[in-house]
Parts: structure tokens; C-alpha cells; sequence
């Protein structure tokens, strides 16, 4: 038996999806790339935007199509609106909650005996999250052999306007800190490199158990601590935090141990007090500023990532203006620049919005420009230096190795040499470009531990 | 066609009967239910469901965090979706109440020894009742911004020298004309802490007004209504 998994959206899905094989395959499945030959067809579905929606209704179609001439099972799991969850009933044969996880191999042998109208009758709207830790039990089976991704927190309680997270993943709850260092260990022992901890807000992490549980910046320096200790070499890095809860202390622990990566992405969204009121960020400019002040402060050779929406409702020109100089202000490495797009389900849906298209592309444009330049001047003071890089993929042009900074700059290698993916090597850069560098070889670091 | 539903969430404690649909003016209501089955901060917002229908939108709790009934105050919005709907139920519907979010109030500590200046508009008063009948000690004052004096929701709630009523479109108000014209005249202690809800225009203009006068940002929290 074969099952065919589609994963859309962020690398919370990706980690998500991880949990999804591993159950599958502890069931006797196997996955196969080729949905021709599965007989389980799955997607991890993505609300943040239309597209990846989009995308769900057309796979949906076309494997109900192949029912006609094959026996299929279909499910579909991940951040589903609520109004997406009727349609989606209608078209797949499984609905789940990742909560509910653990209890696939069940819903795969029952197919066909719990109805969606007994489904309709019971559920809450809004998913709950009290069997989440269920899924954080599953033992994932990772994608790669050198980066990983930890899931430390689930569900969003923000309510952002333009984002319906809350409805698609529930209220936040925190993982059990004892498990995520285990498995952080675990990975590390493993041999894994780069290690991500994953959640929608990841600085809220422990503020939903009351004092039961440490904070972020404590769940950091345990992390620390097993990396001194460990006798190896890994970066551990974590998206997304939220401006408002982010603190000193958080700053102050990566600042203190080699292992916690000197990279942040920190959410900026908009450069303009009365756009972050509208989007009900609940974090002002000047705060803002105050946490890139700490950042630069105690972190120097940080990295700075964000992501920033341009077009969103009652954004004018001035508005705008004052995203650019934020920009200008921040000098961004790497900016996520989405063009604001209405989700249904999110507040600002039922909102009218009187930015053109035209428009959101424009500044689309014009901010990308900005930070290119920034990117690039960043860049070009590492010409010439030493610097370490995760060797993790190719060039899709010359075929050479590439890799990431610890700061997650791109860089590109002067050869393909298949024996270095996955290592930690040191590398001369040696010349710059607007988002990413090129280098030579110097040497590959502590080899005999890899 | 199956999805697996555990035992346990089948009777499923977010969902609440309607006790009461208190009217307070033609388009605005308090909706009642049984006391919250949670723990809340006067501040805090929920989110409320109709059972049956897959859309929710959030509320501020209107009631004290130790009152007997959980209660939030609905504008009916004209051709709207959701707010015909809410009006429409009666005692013994359910809905489905998801919460507490938010971190929007006063820890208790600070509300003994505090300076606060409230300032809503419309339905945005909805979390100053709260953190008034939760501490009903507080050194406040709540300005209140409405169209009409009649919107001067559950007014007999809170002492005449505490509650400033600016009425943009009546002469029935403490101040006739808009809260931000009010504001303007106003002078404030240094230390005070300001608390805003209501609309995004209001609250922007509003949070412009109290940095001219030299208030720090850190000074000035805003819940935004949507």
C-alpha cells in the first residue's frame, strides 16, 4: 500500500507532515512521489493565502476523478477555515484535525462509518487543541538527515485582521519543555545541524500553562546549555516570534551560547502606526525599534529577517512611505514581502480594500528594491571572510553545492561535491550579490563527529 | 465519508444557552449567558460562535470577571452576516464561546494604586465595564464617545464624576462634539495610563492627541474593534 502526500504552506505543515508519514508508515504505508500508484492521497492544506486553497480544490477534483478507475482513499488535514471544512467534506473522504493525529490509522479502517452530518452536530467551530500533545508524541519521520523542524507550540491567539490562523489551528498551546529538549537532543545525537523550533507565535511559548511551564527565553537557555555540553556543532533558530512578546531576555540568552543561531525574523508587517493599529498587531513602531536596538546591541553579527505586507487596507501612499523608511531604518537582510490578499475567515475580510492591484504590485516592487540594496551591502562586507556554512542543496544552474550562513545568507560553492551535503564546512566568500554569496571551500569542520 | 470524533468533546463545554438578550437601544444589546466557565482578566476578549454556523467573531466581555453571567454588547451591524443572527436568538439557543484572549486590562496589583483614563467609543466601552465592575475601586475616568446620548450604554453603572459622555450629534452629552475634540482639552496627570478601544480612526487619533500632550507610548494601551 502507498500513500502520496502533498504538503502546502509554511514548514509548520512541513513538520506537521513528518508526523503524517510516520503514522502512515507505522501502519504498513509507503510513500511513494508518484500519486499514480498510491492508494492514499493526502494534503496538508495552507489558509493563508488563496493560492494553496485553490490548489487544494483542483487536486481534489482530479482524484476524484481517478476513483472512477481506481480505489483511492483521500484526506485532507492542515490549517482549513472553517468555511473551507464544509466544502471540503463534500470532496474528501477524511477530515482531520492534526490533534487528531493518532487516531488516523482508526479513521482509516472505519472509512465509511462515522457520517460528516454527526461531525457537524458536535464540533465546535473553532478547533481545540486538548489532544495536540497526542500528535507531539508521534515520532516524525524527518525529511532530511541534517535540518529538522520541532514543533514547540501550537495555535495562534493574536487575531491579527488579516490572518485566520485562530480559526484554522485553534488557541495556542504550548508542547511539554522536557519534550522538545529531548528531541532536540535526540536530533543533535542524530547527527542534525540545523534545528528549527516551530510555533505560530514562538515567543508566547509557556504563557498559556500559568506558570507551569518555562518561558521562551528559559526553554532557549536549556537549549543552550544541552549545546555547550553536547560536544557538538548545530544551529538552532525558531519562527516566528511576535514583536509583542518578544523581550531582552530572549535577546540576552542566544546572545550566550554558540549553539542558538545569530539569525532573528521578527515580523514587522508594516512600517506605519495606524496600519499595525488596523492589522491589531498590539505592538507599536516604537517597540518595534526598542527590540532591533536589543538585537544590535547584544547580538551584532545577527542577521535580521522579516516579513511585511504591502497594500493592506488603508494603506496610502504616505502609509507606505513609512514602511519604506522603516525598511530604510532596519536594513533588513531577507524581507518576506507578501501583497495583502483577503482571507476569508480573517477580520479585514469582510473589509472593504482600496488598494489596486496595480498598486500592491508597484510597492511590491519598490520595496523589494529597497531591500536589495541592504541585502547587497550586508553581503558585500563578507567578501573577502571566513565564514561557516550549512552545505544543504545544488544550484539548479551550475550544478555546484550550496548552502546557508548560520545567518541564512544563500551561498553558492565553486564545486559539487555530494560528500559535503549536510556538513558544517568553513568557506572564503568571495564575491557578493543581492541576495546571496559565492565561495571556495577552506575546510570541512570537525568531520570525524559528522 | 468519516472523521473521528473522541467521546469527550461531544458535549462539549464551549457552548453556552442564552439567557437573556438585554436591549439597550434599538441596534445595541447585551448578550447573557451563564457565568463563564473560565477564568478571565477584565480586558480580555472572547470569541462567539452561533451553534450551527461555521463563522465566529470576537467580543470584549462586558461583565465583571466575577459576575454570575458572562455577558458581551453587540451593535447590530445593518445587513450584516453575523449581528442579525446574534439578535435573533433567544433564551435557550446556544452558542459557542472560545477564550479568554488577549492581554488587553489591569493586572489587579496596579488597579489598586493606578491612575486610568478609559476611553471608547461606541461599543468599545465594553472592556472598561468589565475592569469597573471587577474593580470597583479604581481611580478612573471613562470618556465615552457616541453619536447619540442614548448610546451611553448601562451609564447609571458608573459614579457622574467618573464618566465623561461626549456626544457627537446630540447637546445631551457631557461634552457635545467628538471625544477627540474633548480630549484636546484635557489635562492629565503624568503618570497616567491610558486605555483606548474602540475604532482604528478613533483610536489613532486619539493615541495622536496623548503623544502631543507627552505621554509615552508605553503609557497609552489600545484594543482595537474590527
Amino acid at each position: 500500500m502507498k500513500y502520496h502526500l502533498i504538503t502546502l504552506g509554511c514548514q509548520m505543515n512541513l513538520s506537521d507532515s513528518e508526523r503524517v508519514s510516520a503514522v502512515l508508515e507505522s501502519i504498513g504505508y509507503e510513500r511513494t512521489e508518484n500519486e499514480d500508484e498510491a492508494n492514499l492521497l493526502g494534503m496538508l492544506a495552507c489558509s493563508v493565502r488563496q493560492k494553496p486553497i485553490d490548489k487544494v480544490y483542483n487536486k481534489i477534483a482530479q482524484w476524484n476523478r481517478w476513483k472512477n478507475k481506481r480505489n483511492l482513499i483521500t484526506f485532507v488535514s492542515g490549517c482549513i477555515l472553517p468555511a473551507d471544512k464544509e466544502k471540503f467534506l463534500k470532496s474528501f473522504d477524511l477530515i482531520f484535525q492534526m490533534s487528531e493525529l493518532g487516531q488516523l490509522p482508526q479513521m482509516i479502517r472505519e472509512y465509511g462509518i462515522v457520517t460528516p452530518a454527526m461531525l457537524k452536530e458536535t464540533r465546535p467551530v473553532m478547533p481545540k487543541n486538548e489532544y495536540i500533545a497526542e500528535m507531539w508524541h508521534i515520532k516524525p519521520k524527518y525529511q532530511s538527515t541534517y535540518e529538522a523542524f520541532v514543533p514547540i507550540q501550537n495555535g495562534c491567539d493574536k487575531f491579527c485582521t488579516f490572518c485566520a490562523v485562530p480559526y484554522t489551528r485553534g488557541r495556542e498551546v504550548s508542547r511539554p519543555s522536557a519534550e522538545i529538549i529531548d528531541e532536540v537532543r535526540h536530533l543533535v545525537n542524530q547527527g542534525y545541524k540545523s534545528i528549527t523550533l516551530l510555533g505560530q507565535n514562538v515567543n508566547s511559548y509557556g504563557l498559556d500553562k500559568n506558570g507551569e511551564e518555562v518561558n521562551f527565553a528559559e526553554l532557549l537557555r536549556q537549549i543552550g546549555e544541552f549545546g555547550k555540553t553536547s560536544g557538538e556543532e548545530f544551529w538552532v533558530y525558531f519562527t516566528s516570534p511576535h514583536p509583542q512578546d518578544m523581550s531582552r531576555d530572549v535577546i540576552e540568552v542566544i546572545a550566550r551560547y554558540d549553539c542558538l543561531a545569530k539569525q532573528i525574523h521578527l515580523p514587522m508587517q508594516s512600517g506605519d502606526e495606524r496600519v499595525l493599529i488596523k492589522m491589531n498587531r498590539r505592538h507599536s513602531m516604537d517597540k518595534y525599534r526598542r527590540i532591533v536596538a536589543d538585537i544590535r546591541e547584544l547580538l551584532p553579527t545577527a542577521t535580521l529577517f522579516t516579513d511585511i505586507i504591502v497594500g493592506f487596507t488603508s494603506e496610502g501612499e504616505a502609509e507606505f512611505q513609512n514602511t519604506i523608511a522603516a525598511m530604510n531604518e532596519f536594513r533588513f537582510n531577507m524581507a518576506y514581502i507578501a501583497m495583502y490578499s483577503p482571507r476569508p475567515g480573517a477580520a479585514s475580510y469582510r473589509w472593504e480594500n482600496e488598494v489596486s492591484q496595480e498598486d500592491k504590485k508597484d510597492r511590491h516592487h519598490r520595496l523589494s528594491e529597497v531591500l536589495k540594496v541592504h541585502s547587497r551591502e550586508y553581503n558585500e562586507t563578507l567578501v573577502g571572510k571566513t565564514v561557516r556554512v550549512l552545505v544543504n542543496g545544488t544550484d539548479r544552474k551550475t550544478g555546484f553545492s550550496t548552502g546557508l550562513t548560520e545567518g541564512k545568507i544563500n551561498v553558492r560553492l565553486d564545486h559539487f561535491d555530494a560528500a559535503l551535503m549536510g556538513k558544517i564546512v568553513d568557506v572564503k566568500i568571495t564575491s557578493a550579490a543581492d541576495f546571496s554569496l559565492s565561495c571556495e571551500l577552506l575546510k570541512v569542520f570537525s568531520l570525524s563527529n559528522q | 465519508m468519516m472523521s473521528f470524533i473522541k467521546p469527550e468533546i461531544k458535549i462539549d463545554e464551549s457552548f453556552y444557552k442564552v439567557e437573556e438578550i438585554r436591549q439597550l437601544t434599538d441596534e445595541t444589546f447585551s448578550l447573557k449567558l451563564p457565568k463563564a466557565r473560565f477564568a478571565f482578566k477584565a480586558g480580555q476578549h472572547i470569541s462567539l460562535g452561533i451553534k450551527g454556523d461555521y463563522q465566529s467573531r470576537e467580543y470584549s466581555i462586558y461583565s465583571g470577571a466575577n459576575d454570575q453571567n458572562l455577558e458581551v454588547l453587540v451593535k447590530e451591524v445593518e445587513n450584516g452576516y453575523f449581528t442579525p443572527k446574534l439578535r435573533k436568538l433567544k433564551a435557550g439557543d446556544l452558542v459557542e464561546i472560545h477564550g479568554p484572549f488577549g492581554k488587553f486590562g489591569i493586572e489587579p496589583k496596579d488597579a489598586e494604586n493606578g491612575k486610568f483614563v478609559f476611553i471608547a467609543s461606541g461599543t468599545g466601552i465594553a472592556p472598561f465595564r468589565s475592569m469597573v465592575r471587577t474593580y470597583p475601586e479604581m481611580d478612573y475616568t471613562l470618556i465615552h464617545g457616541v453619536r447619540y446620548s442614548t448610546e451611553a450604554y448601562d451609564k447609571h453603572e458608573y459614579a457622574d464624576d467618573r464618566y465623561i459622555l461626549c456626544s457627537s450629534r446630540d447637546k445631551k452629552g457631557t461634552y457635545n462634539g467628538r471625544l477627540t475634540g474633548y480630549l484636546k482639552g484635557c489635562t492629565f496627570a503624568p503618570e497616567t495610563h491610558f486605555y483606548l478601544c474602540g475604532n482604528s480612526d478613533m483610536i489613532f487619533d486619539a493615541l495622536e492627541i496623548l503623544k502631543d500632550k507627552g505621554f509615552e507610548r508605553d503609557q497609552i494601551h489600545c484594543e482595537v474593534y474590527f
